[in-house]
């Protein structure tokens, strides 16, 4: 069903379609030899603790990918001419356990070549993704450019936005680079202490005879020998000179080799605690460290490092070794997750992003527009009233994904539906479709349904391009203010259902004020239709009122409740405000004979740029309390949005402007024939 | 009801008026009995201490404490000298030379930092010199450094600098400046071509006699 | 179409005082200068931060404001609001033709009055400041965010002072840095002559560099030196020149005080400027304003929980026992639950220092009491209702209507 769906679309949007022709990235790797699914399976069930919660591996090989690659896959052809397209999961796999492979992937995306010629590596073309050995020759110009450019962005943060100290944009690219490339370096060293001196990474950095050491260090063993050290006195130790005899420069050179390990295996928190209060799971570097402290610790810790110890044995030894190992591991993870009631919907999780709901939602909006075209070749036939019905009913289908990925995500973390700015654009998305859906039902017009399909397609197409954007997980903790099921369930929700209804009052003014500049350029004339537009606008903007007013007065009753003032003027506050207000101007307008029918479409334009701005702008202010989401970029955005906006706003004009020329001139005419008998 | 619009507009009016001022007007002195949680002082002898210009105890602190323990530093630039970003280990971070090839460095660390006679070995072996005997650290010549007397040396040879760098600079002298105590430890280093560093050895003087806690 | 000329009689202007301000189009316009006003008083905070925006362009009557580059003046937030009310009032309770259909419309425009109301009453009469405890402190003093006190007391020989010698913050924040206002009391056996107060300063010594650039007198080595008024108003530390004159000559004790003597946290004693006349030992100080609750508070213990591995704080809440003369009563004051008691409300505010160990850290009450605070809710149960009905009725009208439409067409 879904091939058949992008074979009808491919050739409409053949953007999409070209970008997957191009040749994919070559790489000096012979072949490859792809994981066994079941193997990929459990690996990406496997628990890490990240970002406050526990989550499924899989979560963490989505969103790392997205943020070195830009994109969820990482594709690549062999020496041998074949073509391969890695999920994330099975990419971590081979970051993991396959270093030398992972290595030669081009998962580095660089968007102007102009940044690795900087660091002095060969450029491909002008947006190319690199592979770690590519850029390795880079290495060390990158380390110190982005450590620069790191610098320089904290000075722009401290001195308030300072332009002296903006990043450029291919400062910006070095500095993204620079970053990615070091948390890769992290993840193919997180297991180098169980790997008996194979290094795969950093191994420059060791001299000689570290690296003849590393191959006879085994790390548990040594841990169980070593004297209790804090890690300060680790650190004292390995930075004063050793002394000459062969024991000291042995130990000494152990401690080395220790440290070195214990720092790449920074970050993946894969080991429950040992204390069933404690709710801070460890890495395997904070295990070598606790264990070098605490003598005590050192069984249990030993014991944890030997499952990777074992897994990575495994490996090397064949893959149904591996696969059992790694089964073992999940198993025992689970075994201990499970009664802490930690990553206890972690299945769900990987189901909802192997489900593609969201992608699924999108294509069919995607689809649903194409039938709708085909609709206005045949206007007002019978086809033509089909065709509409066949498009709500895919946009229909496209609502139920939507919803069912929201679903998901709200059972996963156990709260409504919006908690983060991404939530909103799931949800405002949902709420349009729903309206545009709702408004055909009741005037069978085919212009709900059209409106249902621009919001679905906008919006699912904006939450896509926001995930990879931001590229970290969209499953967020709260903070404490927002710790509220109740309020998160009422006021967030009301007020996001009162943007949706902006949004799409602005839809509607689109086709309205686009249909009238048609209408006048072919001389046709659709009164009724037009007035039936006007009204069922006039109807959207009083529900936008309703839930803006009511989601805004609630905001501030929270307010009142949590931080003791109602209202505060804060910038997310006078946004709600802001589109109160405007409805309010549309309506009293009208009482008032300032608006008429063209008026109320151009200010439900102007109450979506007010929307916009409420929306995204004020979090970007840098101001107030709602300063949940700062995104770069997002000016940029808003004011191509806003150009947009304008545009269809000039139509409006000239279409006003036409008008009256044509009623003064009728004037003028009825006045000369009055004139002409006398 | 046609005096019902007067009556609202000059009822308005009124409040108005009325709250332009809120709270008490008094141009005069009020006298207050202090609550009992308000009742205690502390009597400072100097502006310097009420201004916050002193240490004060731990306890105190709180409130005011700057995110790093230690106080700021505050000294002169040698002419001719640049200034370079501090890094964890390094609080000042000065380079000279058309290249920037000398460098200098202030770094304290808590603690006696491993002791006098290992830092002055640990640097001798950076530039192939013979380790001392603790008799030979302690006949030592002294400079001022924050008005106490720290040990001063001087090393020429070829500069290895370690911290994961093979390279080797040959004729390179080093100069250094150690105080340790209990409390914590300083370390003035400066290392460079021969030559170089021959040039600057009065700009160390001043840089190292200028040196002193921010006040702020 | 011929209007009707105006009659501009002077016994006709009720008449066109009442027609205007129940038209629609003074609604209207107001709306969309609040628009305005809105918008310009949001993109203001980034510059001016929260407090200088608040009163510029919403507390005000009229301001300036630069729009892309010309000077334009317009009304402030405050007056738009109660030409909304006066408009509401006459326009959509007096004026409006009382029938069914516009029932909701009349209920909801009476919810809006409450709100305006009770927005001007929380203007006019809350007061809100707030109390910061360490484990084991009680206090039933609440202290202002913003405003700043002179304090003169006699001391006994242990630092402590029973009674205090006040100079209301109206009156010490109205004097200018160039200007020199004299005072006195009753009991107070010497002038206290301010020269000078300053919004936001620093004592420099007058050894720093730094110190060239205020111009202010030199005091046991220091210089008042101005700054910047910081964004957030609660930030300013502000300082003052300060004699104390036994005789009215001019002459006397002189001394800097600078609101950073105060206490930065709760478990610091206030640092006053020591002096003797007559013999007796007294304090000065800048003082936060600061005023009493009918009861005490006590903090028993301040509870702090972050996320697992991450610093985003997960809860913060406090142990507190309530204490009015022999009664105490324990309860917990947390996030989104505040302690509601005689009319003051304490919320859970803040906590330090930012470097402090859980257990040993003060948790900040933010302390209110403001005569409207439910009016909201009650206002929001109002308009809701009346939006509710009207919306229905709107509903009702638009489907029928567009089924008629489609009837219609499809007959024909």
């Amino acid at each position: 069903m879904k091939r058949l769906f992008l074979s009808l679309i491919l050739p409409v949007l053949a953007l999409p379609g070209i970008a997957s022709a191009r040749d994919l990235p070559k790489t000096p790797l012979p072949s490859y030899e792809p994981w066994d699914e079941e193997v990929v399976h459990t690996f990406e069930n496997l628990l890490v603790q990240e970002g406050g919660r526990v989550k499924p591996l899989y979560s963490v090989a989505r969103f790392t990918l997205l943020q070195y690659s830009g994109k969820t896959t990482a594709a690549f052809q062999t020496a041998d001419g074949v073509d391969h397209k890695l999920h994330y999961a099975e990419w971590l796999l081979n970051v993991l356990f396959k270093g030398e492979v992972a290595k030669d992937l081009p998962v580095f995306i660089v968007d102007d070549s102009a940044a690795v010629v900087q660091i002095g590596v060969s450029p491909k073309s002008k947006r190319d993704r690199y592979s770690y050995n590519e850029l390795f020759a880079g290495r060390a110009k990158l380390a110190e450019l982005s450590a620069q450019f790191a610098e320089k962005q904290k000075k722009y943060q401290e001195s308030e936005k300072d332009p002296q100290f903006e990043l450029g944009r291919v400062e910006g690219m070095i500095l993204t680079l620079g970053r990615n490339i070091s948390s890769f370096e992290y993840l193919l060293g997180q297991f180098g202490f169980a790997r008996k001196g194979e290094l795969i990474v950093n191994e420059n950095i060791l001299p000689d005879e570290l690296i003849d050491l590393a191959k006879r260090l085994d790390v548990v063993e040594m841990l169980n020998k070593m004297p209790e050290m804090s890690i300060n006195q680790l650190m004292q130790a390995i930075s004063t000179p050793p002394g000459s005899s062969q024991d000291e420069i042995m130990f000494s050179g152990a401690l080395r080799l220790f440290f070195f390990h214990a720092n790449t295996a920074r970050g993946m928190n894969l080991f429950p605690p040992r204390e069933t209060d404690n709710e801070v799971w460890l890495s395997a570097s904070d295990l070598m460290i606790e264990a070098l402290g605490d003598k005590d610790a050192r069984p249990w810790a030993g014991e944890q490092l030997g499952k990777i110890q074992s897994l990575v044995d495994a490996k090397n030894e064949s893959p149904e070794a591996f696969a059992k190992e790694l089964t073992e591991f999940s198993k025992w993870q689970h075994a201990i997750s499970d009664p802490r009631g930690e990553g206890l919907h972690s299945d769900l999780e990987v189901k909802m992003y192997r489900g593609k709901y969201f992608m699924n939602s999108l294509v069919c909006f995607i689809f649903a527009f194409v039938v709708m075209a085909f609709s206005w070749l045949t206007p007002g036939s019978k086809i033509g009233k089909t065709l509409i019905i066949v498009a709500s009913l895919i946009a229909l289908l496209g609502l139920y994904f939507n919803v069912h990925g929201i679903t998901l995500r709200s059972i996963i973390r156990q709260r409504p539906p919006i908690t983060n700015l991404y939530d909103t654009v799931l949800f405002i998305t949902g709420t349009a479709v729903l309206l545009g859906l709702l408004i055909e039902y009741f005037t069978r017009l085919g212009v709900g349904t059209l409106v249902a399909i621009l919001s679905g397609v906008l919006g699912m197409f904006l939450s896509m391009k926001y995930e990879a954007k931001e590229a970290t997980d969209t499953i967020t903790q709260l903070v404490a203010v927002l710790d509220t099921n109740f309020w998160l369930a009422t006021h967030v929700t009301i007020i996001n259902i009162g943007y949706a209804a902006g949004l799409v009052s602005a839809i509607i003014g689109i086709i309205y004020l686009t249909g009238r500049f048609v209408f006048m350029l072919i001389g046709r004339k659709s009164k009724d239709f037009f007035k039936t537009l006007t009204r069922m606008n006039y109807g959207v903007i009083c529900f936008c009122l309703f839930f803006a007013l009511v989601g805004t007065v609630l905001g501030g009753i929270w307010a009142n409740y949590s931080w003791g003032r109602f209202w505060g003027w804060d910038p997310k506050e006078n946004g709600a405000l802001m589109i109160c207000l405007w409805t309010l101007v549309i309506l009293h307008g009208r009482m008032a004979g300032w608006i008429r029918d063209l008026g109320v479409h151009m200010n439900a334009i102007v109450l979506a740029i007010i929307t916009t701005f409420s929306w995204w702008g004020v979090n970007n202010l840098g101001v107030g309390l709602h300063s949940y989401g700062f995104t770069d970029g997002v000016w940029g955005a808003l004011y191509s949005t806003w150009m947009i906006f304008g545009a269809f706003m000039l139509m409006g004009v000239i279409v006003w402007f036409r008008e009256r020329q044509s009623k003064l001139r009728k004037k003028d005419s009825s006045k000369t024939a009055e004139t002409l008998p006398a | 009801m046609r005096f019902l619009p007067s009556f609202i507009l000059l009822t308005t009016a009124t409040m108005l008026v009325s709250c332009g001022d809120s709270g008490p007007s008094g141009a005069q002195i009020v006298t207050r009995e202090l609550p009992g949680s308000h009742q205690s002082f502390r009597l400072v002898d100097s502006s310097a201490e009420r201004f916050r210009y002193q240490k004060r105890d731990a306890a105190t602190a709180a409130g005011a404490t700057p995110a790093s323990t230690a106080p700021d530093l505050v000294y002169t630039t040698p002419e001719g000298w640049k200034e370079q970003a501090g890094s964890m280990m390094r609080d000042v971070n000065l380079t000279f030379g058309d290249n920037d090839e000398g460098e200098c460095y202030v770094a304290r660390l808590p603690g006696a930092g491993g002791g006098l006679l290992a830092n002055v070995n640990r640097w001798r072996t950076q530039m192939g010199a013979e380790a001392l005997t603790a008799e030979e650290v302690e006949a030592l010549p002294k400079k001022p450094l924050f008005g106490q007397p720290a040990t001063f040396m001087t090393v020429d040879g070829d500069f290895s600098p370690g911290m994961g760098s093979t390279e080797v600079k040959k004729n390179h002298r080093l100069l250094g400046l150690i105080l340790a105590s209990e409390a914590g430890a300083v370390f003035v280093k400066m290392t460079g071509p021969k030559e170089l560093v021959t040039e600057n050895e009065a700009a160390f003087d001043v840089f190292t006699s200028s040196l002193d806690v921010s006040l702020n | 179409m011929a209007r009707k000329p105006i009659d501009w009689s002077p016994s006709n202007w009720p008449k066109l005082l009442y027609q205007f301000f129940t038209s629609f189009k003074v609604a209207t316009a107001v709306f969309v200068l609040m628009t305005l006003v809105t918008l310009l008083g949001t993109l203001a905070q980034v510059d001016q931060g929260l407090y200088a925006a608040k009163v510029k362009y919403f507390h005000s009557f009229f301001f300036t404001d630069k729009i892309f580059g010309i000077p334009v003046l317009l009304p402030g937030g405050l007056l738009l609001m109660i030409i909304l009310t006066i408009n509401m009032i006459l326009g959509a309770l007096v004026k409006v033709r009382k029938r069914w259909r516009g029932a909701g419309l009349l209920v909801s425009h009476f919810g809006m009055i409450m709100l305006l109301a009770g927005g001007f009453v929380t203007w006019a009469f809350a007061t809100d400041g707030y109390m910061a405890l360490y484990p084991g402190m009680s206090s039933n003093r609440v202290e202002s965010y913003r405003d700043w006190q002179l304090e003169v007391f006699p001391l006994d020989e242990n630092g402590r002072a029973k009674q205090s010698w006040i100079l209301p913050s109206d009156e010490l924040q109205s004097i200018r840095v160039d200007e020199q206002r004299s005072y006195d009391a009753d009991g107070l056996p010497f002038h206290v002559i301010i020269n000078g107060f300053t919004k936001n300063a620093t004592p420099i010594p007058t050894a720093s560099i730094k110190s060239s650039s205020g111009k202010g007198k030199e005091i046991d080595g220091f210089k008042l030196v101005p700054q910047d008024a910081s964004k957030e108003a609660e930030q300013n530390l502000p300082g003052a020149y300060v004699a104390f004159d036994p005789d009215g000559e001019g002459e006397g004790i002189e001394a800097i005080l600078w609101a950073g003597s105060y206490r930065f946290d709760p478990g610091e004693d206030p640092m006053p400027f020591p002096f003797t006349i007559d013999g007796q030992l007294y304090g000065a100080m800048l003082a936060k304003k600061s005023w009493n609750v009918p009861f005490e508070v006590r903090l028993d213990e301040f509870i702090f929980e972050r996320h697992p591995g991450v610093s985003t704080a997960r809860n913060y809440e406090s142990r507190v026992t309530r204490v009015e003369g022999e009664k105490e009563t324990s309860l917990e004051i947390k996030m989104n639950e505040p302690m509601r008691f005689a009319g003051y409300t304490f919320f859970q505010e803040s906590f330090g220092p930012s470097d402090g160990k859980p257990g040993e850290m003060f948790s900040q009450f933010a302390v209110a009491n403001n005569p409207a605070d439910q009016w909201p809710l009650w206002s929001l149960v109002v308009t809701t209702i009346g939006l509710m009905i009207h919306f229905c009725v709107m509903l009702v009208d638009f489907i029928i209507r567009s089924r008629r439409k489609t009837a219609a067409a499809t007959q024909s």
